[in-house]
C-alpha cells in the first residue's frame, strides 16, 4: 500500500528527515510513535501529498505522491492533528459539504451516532468543545469510506470512554480491510491498536516492529514482591524466569509472609526510552 | 468539475452568511450610482461656485477608471477574507487532501471570483460610465483590472495572519490604485516613477488609447501575480 524509499525532506536548509525507508502492507494498522517535534505529522503530510518538495520515492496506492492527481484522494481519508472545520457551520453542514466532494458517500447520521454526536449535530462547530471537534474531525475522514486512512492523534484530548469509541471504530475499519496509518505519542494506544510501530525521533526511524516483539526483545518480565522482616517492610525484584532459584521467595511463600507480589512487563514506553534514549511525552 | 463547483459553492455560502462581505459585494453598485449621478451633480455646483466651465469633467475618465477597478478590488478583497478565515480554521490544508486539491482551491478562490468580478465590472461599466466607452476598451480595461486584483487578493492573503490584519493590508494594498490618477496629473518624466504599478499603465492606456501600452500593463500585472503567488503557495502548503 505504501512504500517509502530513501526519503529526504526538510523545512529548512538543515537536514531533517534523512534516508528514511519503510513499507506498509495492505490491511495493517501502522503506528508512528515518537516525542513531540519528532516529525510524525511532517511524515504524514508527505505521505498525503501535502508536502511535495521531498527527494526519494514515496509510493502510496501505486502513485508517486508528488505526482498524484485529484482522484488520488477519493480513496484516502485524512484526520489532521488539529480540527479543520468551518466554525460558523453546524457539524452536519460541515460533514455534508465534505461528503459532497467525493464520488462515494456513506451515512452521515450513522457516523455521528457512532461518536455520540447525533443529537448535537445541528450546533455550530464554534460552540463545540475540543473533544467534540476532534470527534467530528475523525468521522470527517471516514465520509467517503476510504481504503487508506491517515489518523494524526485521533484520540488526543478525549476522555477514556470517547477515546475507546474511536479506537473501536479504528479496529472496525481495519476489520473491513482498510490500511491505517496512526500517529500517536500514546504507547498504550500504539500497543493496543497497531500491527507494527515505527519509532521516530528527530526525523529518524529508530526501530520498526510488532509492538509485542519490541517489548519482548528487551528486558524480560520481572517479579516484584514485598514481605515483612522484623516489623519492617522489605522488597525484592527478580526476573520472572528465575523464581525457581530464589530461595527467599520460596520460603516466604511457604511461610505465608508475602505482603504483595506482582509481575511487571516492560511497556512500549520503556522500550522506547531504551532504544532512543528519549521519553515519549 | 463537481468538487470545484462545491468548493466555489461553499465560498459563496460563506460570503452570504457574512454581513461585512455582503456589504463589500454590494458596495460597487452604490459607488457606481454615486459616480454616475452624484459626480455630475457636484460638478454643476462646483462650476457655479467657481464660475468655471468645467472642474471635474476633465477627470470623468478617471472616475470611470476607478469604477472599473472597484468591483474586482472589492470582490478579491472578499475572497481574501474568506481564505483567511479558512486558513485560521485549518480548512485550507484540508481542501488540499480532498478531490478539490490545491489547484481546485486556488481556482475557486482566485480565478472564479476574478472572472465573476470581470463580468460584474463590465456590467457596471455598461450602465454607469461618465464618458463614452467602446466595448473593446471596456473589455480590455476590465480584464486588466481583474488581473491586477488577483495580485491584491494574493497580497492580502499572503501577508496577513488573520482577518483584522487582512483588512489593514487590504487598505494598504488599495495604494496600488494610486497609479490611476498619475497620467492625469503628471506629464513630465516623473510619472514613470509609478511604472511598477499596473494601475499606472492601465490609466495611461485608457488616456492615450495606444495598444502598445497594453504590453507594460499586462506584464507588470503578471509580474505582481507571479511574485506574490510564490509567497501565497508557501503559505498554502504549511
Ligand atoms: N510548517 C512548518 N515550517 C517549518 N518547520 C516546521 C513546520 N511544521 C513543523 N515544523 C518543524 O518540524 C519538526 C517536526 O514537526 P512535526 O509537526 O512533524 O512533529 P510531530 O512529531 O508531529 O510532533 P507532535 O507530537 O508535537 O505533533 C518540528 O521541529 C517543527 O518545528
Ligand atoms: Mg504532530
Amino acid at each position: 500500500m505504501i512504500s517509502v524509499k530513501n526519503l529526504q525532506f526538510s523545512y529548512t536548509r538543515q537536514p531533517f528527515i534523512e534516508n528514511m525507508s519503510f513499507e506498509v502492507k495492505d490491511g495493517e494498522i501502522f503506528g508512528f510513535l515518537g516525542p513531540s517535534g519528532a516529525g510524525k505529522s511532517t511524515l504524514q503530510k508527505i505521505l498525503t501529498g501535502l508536502l511535495r518538495n521531498y527527494t526519494g520515492s514515496v509510493i502510496v496506492s501505486d502513485t508517486e505522491v508528488k505526482r498524484h492527481d485529484n482522484s488520488f484522494y477519493e480513496n484516502i481519508g485524512v484526520d489532521f492533528e488539529f480540527p479543520s472545520l468551518y466554525e460558523k457551520l453546524t457539524a452536519r453542514e460541515n460533514l455534508r459539504f465534505f461528503s459532497s466532494l467525493y464520488r462515494k458517500q456513506t451515512d452521515i447520521d450513522y457516523l455521528l451516532e457512532r461518536v455520540g454526536l447525533l443529537h448535537e449535530a445541528n450546533k455550530r462547530v464554534a460552540e463545540y468543545s475540543k473533544g467534540m471537534k476532534s470527534r467530528i474531525n475523525f468521522i470527517k475522514a471516514l465520509l467517503h469510506d476510504p481504503i487508506l486512512l491517515f489518523l494524526d492523534e485521533p484520540t488526543s484530548g478525549l476522555d477514556p470512554s470517547n477515546a475507546g469509541r474511536i479506537k473501536e471504530m479504528i479496529l472496525q475499519e481495519k476489520a473491513k480491510g482498510k490500511t491505517i496509518i496512526l500517529t500517536t505519542h500514546n504507547m498504550y494506544d500504539a500497543t493496543e491498536l497497531c500491527d507494527r510501530v515505527a519509532f521516530i525521533v528527530d526525523g529518524e526511524l529508530r526501530a520498526l516492529d510488532i509492538p509485542r516483539k519490541l517489548i519482548m526483545s528487551r528486558g524480560a518480565s520481572k517479579v516484584r514482591y514485598t514481605y515483612s522482616q522484623n516489623g519492617r517492610e522489605e522488597g525484592a525484584e527478580i526476573p520472572l524466569n528465575q523464581t525457581g532459584e530464589d530461595s527467599l521467595l520460596q520460603s516466604l511463600l511457604r511461610e505465608n509472609r508475602l505482603l504483595s507480589i506482582h509481575s511487571s512487563e516492560p511497556t512500549l514506553n520503556d522500550i522506547f526510552v531504551e532504544i532512543t534514549g528519549r521519553r515519549l511525552q | 468539475m463537481k468538487p470545484l463547483l462545491r468548493s466555489f459553492g461553499i465560498f459563496m455560502y460563506q460570503i452570504s452568511r457574512d454581513n461585512m462581505l455582503w456589504a463589500v459585494c454590494i458596495a460597487p453598485l452604490l459607488a457606481a450610482a454615486f459616480f454616475r449621478w452624484g459626480i455630475p451633480h457636484i460638478e454643476i455646483l462646483l462650476c457655479e461656485h467657481f464660475q468655471q466651465q468645467a472642474v471635474l469633467s476633465e477627470y470623468y475618465l478617471l472616475f470611470d477608471l476607478f469604477l472599473s477597478l472597484i468591483t474586482p478590488y472589492l470582490f478579491c478583497f472578499a475572497a481574501a477574507m474568506v481564505m483567511l478565515t479558512e486558513y485560521d480554521e485549518n480548512v485550507t490544508g484540508y481542501m488540499a487532501v480532498t478531490p478539490i486539491g490545491k489547484r481546485g482551491y486556488v481556482l475557486s478562490r482566485l480565478l472564479l471570483p476574478a472572472v465573476i468580478s470581470f463580468f460584474a465590472s463590465m456590467l457596471l461599466m455598461h450602465f454607469f460610465t461618465l464618458t463614452v466607452w467602446t466595448l473593446w476598451m471596456t473589455t480590455i480595461t476590465c480584464l486588466l483590472t481583474s488581473l491586477l486584483n488577483v495580485a491584491i487578493a494574493l497580497l492580502v492573503f499572503s501577508f496577513s495572519h488573520n482577518r483584522v490584519e487582512g483588512m489593514a493590508v487590504a487598505k494598504l494594498a488599495g495604494l496600488v490604485m494610486l497609479g490611476l490618477p498619475v497620467p492625469f496629473f503628471l506629464s513630465s518624466g516623473v510619472q514613470y516613477l509609478f511604472s511598477p504599478l499596473p494601475s499606472f499603465w492601465i490609466a495611461k492606456f485608457c488616456v492615450k488609447r495606444d495598444a502598445i501600452l497594453l504590453l507594460p500593463a499586462i506584464l507588470s500585472s503578471l509580474l505582481w501575480v507571479w511574485l506574490l503567488y510564490r509567497k501565497f503557495e508557501q503559505k498554502l502548503v504549511r
